[in-house]
């Protein structure tokens, strides 16, 4: 098992390799994703016209909440780990990853590790400016971020979704094509997650039904950790939910890998 | 004249080719429906999320939101049903040397590229956005004349010509980025804007997407039409701005494919 582990480092290395020899894709991604928050400013400015606050927010904090957005996915967000996972089964490029002493999960862990470190870097600059232009314009309240309730929250955010990335890509084993199921998660994600909005904007029974899903703790969870917004017992109730989730979906990628394997068959040389 | 006759009919040719293959996965049809549908929902339910807390947004009411973001989704679908699916393809060609054999063939390249696909998905999607259009107007009392009809066709048109313009200038990138599958992040990402009304937007972030990216206008203008009648000097700069953008987008292929250099031995 250690002789196993000593290896992720490599893993990882190449991964970050693989990744930057691509980093014109990387920067325009990141650039793209910067979009979505001019977008944000232009049609929450509309709605604030006449109103100081929408729900619990001011314009400033709802900016902020869509800023830290930016930050949330960069950290944690998969690239494209769900299709590069289905590819290994499907076209059975998995057979040269069986041969090796290391179990699967912590080898798509370390790549996806990599992949974050990559993006991260290659988002910094685009969403340092996205941050600086926005500030000019409307006053971010990106000093008062909670930085301590956040790091736990972004990091249990990370794992949630390489979990949920692990599960979906996993179903490949019985599954031609997945690509409208993630699609279809990605869809509930934007919804209930709180990518499109905050999610206490929706009515309180919805809010509370969101609560409970797995998709509020991909990112409303630690957007709002970081914005410093959620009482204490909020937050470790929320801690508790999206470390409970995440260990859910291991726990089913799991079984779905071992009962994959014994579907699985290696053709070819 | 018979050169126009002769690109139609192989595009008809190319549909009937595409719409076969497509329907002999039916069950992936009906997938990708529900998959379509539920992002054009998330969108509704975030006008219906916002519109709980405030009555109008620059101007506009919620059903007449609605338009707008219908309208929005009718234009897209048809564009994905028709020329998304192969202008998709373009960056795997280019990597894989396959564009070759698209080369080889006694038509414009580009015209080939932009209508090899066909998904039928979409198009139901499209009726569907079409239906909340006409429920939303029915919300408002407003029955529009049959010239308003026609000129809002005519207005989608022009806004299928926007989106194909930017689409193809952003897979047209592949020229020069090798991997540029992340453009297919880019169009979405960029388009969000087309769901903005109009006058919500100001300053530079106006001038730029009314002018330069005419996204303000693809869905804004044929929904204004149908809901305020319709405002000939905005027809015209959409008109104009619309085609203008093709025009840049077709070049910018042209020059991308002079530095297409063959994977293949």
């Amino acid at each position: 098992m250690i002789t196993s582990l000593s290896a992720l480092p490599t893993v990882f290395s190449i991964g970050l390799q693989r990744q930057f020899a691509y980093r014109w894709n990387y920067l325009l991604r990141a650039l793209f994703s910067a979009m979505p928050l001019l977008v944000s400013w232009v049609f929450w400015g509309a709605v604030f016209q006449d109103k100081k606050t929408v729900g619990p927010y001011t314009l400033a904090s709802l900016l902020t909440y869509y800023a830290v957005l930016l930050i949330v996915e960069s950290v944690s967000s998969p690239a494209d780990d769900d299709f590069q996972i289905s590819r290994e089964i499907r076209e059975g490029s998995l057979n040269s990853i069986l041969l090796r002493p290391l179990p699967y999960g912590l080898y798509r862990g370390a790549l996806f590790l990599a992949g974050r470190c990559a993006y991260l870097v290659a988002a910094l600059i685009p969403v340092a400016l996205c941050f600086f232009l926005l500030s000019r314009v409307v006053p971010l309240e990106l000093s008062s971020l909670d930085l301590g309730r956040g790091i736990p929250a972004l990091l249990g955010s990370a794992l949630l979704q390489f979990s949920l990335t692990l599960c979906l890509s996993l179903t490949s084993f019985w599954l031609l094509d997945i690509s409208s199921l993630i699609f279809l998660v990605y869809s509930l994600e934007f919804l209930a997650g709180g990518h499109v909005f905050p999610l206490d904007l929706l009515p309180p029974a919805l809010f509370q039904v969101a609560q409970f899903l797995p998709f509020a703790y991909e990112y409303w969870f630690p957007a709002a950790s970081l914005c410093g917004t959620l009482s204490h017992s909020a937050w470790q109730i929320g801690l508790g939910m999206q470390f409970g989730w995440a260990l859910f979906f291991l726990l089913l990628a799991h079984i779905l890998w071992q009962a994959g394997l014994k579907k699985y068959t290696a053709a070819g040389g | 004249m018979s050169s126009l006759l002769h690109l139609f009919r192989l595009w008809f040719t190319q549909i009937r080719y595409a719409a076969t293959r497509e329907l002999a996965f039916r069950a992936n049809f009906f997938v990708w429906v529900i998959v379509e549908l539920s992002w054009f929902i998330l969108q509704l339910a975030f006008v219906d999320v916002v519109y709980q807390h405030v009555d109008s947004i620059a101007g506009w009411s919620r059903p007449q939101m609605i338009v707008l973001v219908a309208t929005n989704q009718l234009i897209q679908q048809i564009f994905t049903a028709f020329f998304m699916p192969g202008l998709v393809k373009l960056p795997e060609l280019v990597r894989d040397g396959k564009l070759d054999f698209v080369l080889l063939k006694p038509t414009p390249p580009q015209f080939l590229i932009s209508t090899s696909h066909l998904e039928i998905g979409p198009l139901a999607n499209a009726v569907i956005a079409a239906v909340v259009v006409t429920f939303a107007l029915h919300d408002l009392h407003i029955t529009p004349s049959l010239p308003s009809v026609l000129l809002y066709l005519l207005l989608l048109l022009a806004g299928l010509l926007t989106h194909y313009a930017l689409l193809l200038t952003l897979v047209s990138l592949t020229f020069w980025i090798i991997q540029a599958e992340s453009v297919l992040l880019g169009y979405y990402s960029i388009f969000q804007v087309a769901r903005l009304p109009r006058e919500a937007a100001k300053g530079w972030f106006r001038i730029l997407f009314t002018f330069a990216l005419p996204l303000l206008l693809v869905a804004n203008i044929p929904a204004t039409t149908l809901l305020r009648g319709s405002q000939p000097a905005s027809l015209i700069l959409f008109l104009l701005t619309s085609l203008t953008a093709t025009l840049f987008a077709s070049l910018f292929f042209q020059l991308g494919l002079r530095r297409y250099q063959s994977a293949s031995s």
